[in-house]
């Protein structure tokens, strides 16, 4: 029981790295990021590279675990600036309507997903064992090393994600122009750099998770699309509410630890889906309960 | 010949799914990314009650697309009152949950080995046919009454429900509406195939759809339609190029946003060739 908590607080918190990557461009462009799901996969895949090409024979265990890691954030932060010239800047000078960059985010996710099928023809890869398959007995249960790690990464990844937010200047500059881009430019913020940084933020998450994901579920193009995982967890939590992105991601972890139990790894998408109507349903708010007023 | 044939008439099945994701998009600004799922709705009732049953083509037909309107309504009931993000997840997480009940009640629907066995009742007579009377239908929805509500509520949905539109209500009707022409492109597609497996109706087809609607114009049903002949048909006989061609789609797609956002077609409608008094004025407001 204690062990099956844990295991979906491990998961939990893997999604909750997707979906407050997610929350952030939502925070601050009002718009649901598809092209997270491309990043992922994106450096999943960059981080294996940089395993075999690399790493593969200078380090091993969890150093290599620690440079894959550094690697895909890194990629990820890249990727996601790309992302942001290629697909948002122009229609933000534009100010185009909401689902334009929407279309976007899915057009460049679902270019990501292709340009990785074709260069690893959807073959799949898998990262090596970076941790011992030794387990920690604590409380009377053991816990899988590799939970244990997923759970400490995420959670400091998340840390050094509020400091920044909260207690720099950079972090200030964010949560200005999310509340409003207009008057934050005439303060002297300048959105572009903000947006960027946003996105580099989100990027560097993406990635990650990406190396999380990979390690849970195997290389393949498609990786990406457990970016509706976020997605869930975050209107679960309220759209663009970092806090409420965690909670929900960690609830959504132990919901579907459960249902797996329940009613097997089959069945639970149904469920799922099931129990996201009827939350949507009873408060379509999310738990932190932020409303996101549309643009009139 | 065949295989020109049978581009012909897949190509004509795309048309109809595209009409209705012309209508959840074009028309009410919604983002659907299960429509393929309600093609699976249709497809799967329609050829089930067929096999099982011996149901005639017609009758099952009608109940596969009043089946797939149906689960439109079970997916509209509870997102239409909600901001636009979200109807894009349940409809997601409805594709996702369709398949994964496709895929788990194997007795019934073959599983992911798929249904085999389906009877041919389909050629390209009828697939033209019903194309030219989908397109009509929708056509006129669109220059009803409710077709004009739903342009208005599109552009701005506060303004839109301050004149007396029930927006609610609309967006229900519309996405209705498109899960029934949905439901039936999926109908003619399983009694045409021959043959039904989840995974031919996951998200990618719906994403697809989306694109080909905004390459088109996302306010032109002719648009939509020659962007749908173009982009299913021109890849099968480039066959050579099969692995660029998504590639190619998404980079065409990201073009058309930062330079035409309006689409190719614009706003522009077939139609303008013999009513130009009427509407050239209007299009230019």
């Amino acid at each position: 029981m204690l062990q099956n908590i844990f295991f979906g607080l491990s998961l939990g918190a893997v999604y909750s790295l997707v979906a407050v990557g997610f929350a952030l461009v939502f925070n601050i462009l009002k718009f649901s990021n598809f092209s997270h799901g491309g990043v992922m996969s994106f450096t999943a895949y960059a981080g294996y590279l940089a395993y075999i090409m690399l790493f593969d024979g200078h380090i091993s265990g969890s150093w290599m675990f620690l440079a894959i890691v550094t690697t895909a954030a890194v990629v990820g932060a890249l990727t996601a600036i790309v992302i942001e010239r290629v697909g948002f800047r122009r229609l933000r000078r534009n100010n185009a309507p909401v689902i334009y960059y929407f279309i976007s985010s899915i057009t460049l996710g679902i270019l990501l997903e292709n340009i990785i099928t074709i260069f690893a023809s959807s073959n799949f890869y898998s990262y090596p064992l970076f941790f011992s398959s030794n387990n920690i007995a604590l409380f009377g249960t053991t816990f899988s090393v590799a939970d244990v790690v997923t759970l400490l990464v995420s959670s400091g990844a998340l840390i050094i994600l509020l400091l920044v937010l909260y207690r720099s200047k950079l972090g200030l500059g964010v949560r200005t122009v999310s509340f409003d881009v207009n008057t934050a430019s005439l303060m002297g913020i300048d959105p572009d750099l903000v947006v960027m940084a946003t996105f580099a933020m989100s990027g560097a998450l993406g990635g990650i998770s990406g190396v999380f994901l990979g390690m849970n579920y195997s290389l393949y193009p498609q990786l990406g699309q457990l970016v509706v995982k976020g997605f869930v967890a975050s209107v679960i939590g309220g759209l663009g509410s970092i806090t409420g992105a965690v909670i929900g991601a960690l609830l959504l972890g132990i919901v579907e630890v459960a249902l797996i139990g329940v009613v097997g790894s089959g069945w639970m998408p149904a469920c799922v889906f099931v129990i996201m109507l009827v939350f949507l349903l009873v408060r379509p708010r999310g738990i932190a309960g932020v409303i996101v007023q549309e643009k009139a | 010949m065949d295989y020109i044939y049978s581009i012909l008439t897949l190509t004509g099945i795309t048309m109809i799914g595209v009409m209705g994701t012309y209508m959840v998009t074009g028309l009410t600004g919604q983002f659907s990314f299960g429509q393929a799922a309600f093609m699976a709705v249709g497809g799967y009732v329609s050829a089930m009650l067929a096999l099982k049953y011996g149901v005639p083509f017609a009758l099952a037909a009608l109940i596969g697309s009043a089946a797939a309107a149906l689960s439109g309504l079970l997916v509209g009931m509870p997102t239409v009152r909600l901001r636009r993000d979200y109807i894009s997840l349940v409809t997601f997480g409805f594709g996702e949950a369709i398949i994964s009940v496709l895929n788990n009640s194997a007795q019934l629907t073959g599983g992911a080995e798929g249904l085999v066995g389906i009877p041919k009742r389909v050629d390209l007579p009828l697939v033209m046919a019903s194309v030219v009377v989908c397109l009509f239908l929708v056509a006129c929805y669109k220059n009803s009454k409710y077709g004009r509500q739903c342009l208005a509520l599109r552009t701005d949905e506060l303004a839109a429900r301050s004149m007396g539109i029930d927006v609610n209500r609309l967006k229900l009707v519309t996405f209705l509406f498109a899960s029934a022409i949905t439901g039936y492109a999926g109908v003619l597609y399983a009694f045409y195939a021959q043959y039904l497996e989840p995974g031919y109706f996951n998200w990618t087809v719906s994403a697809e759809w989306l694109i080909i609607v905004f390459v088109g114009g996302i306010n032109s049903l002719t648009g939509a339609m020659v962007s749908a002949v173009i982009l299913t048909s021109l890849p099968e006989f480039l066959r050579f190029a099969s692995a660029w061609r998504i590639i190619i789609y998404c980079i065409i797609v990201l073009l058309i946003i930062n330079f035409r956002p309006n689409g190719i077609f614009g706003d522009w409608e077939i139609s303008r060739l013999w009513k130009k008094k009427t509407t050239v004025k209007g299009g230019q407001a």
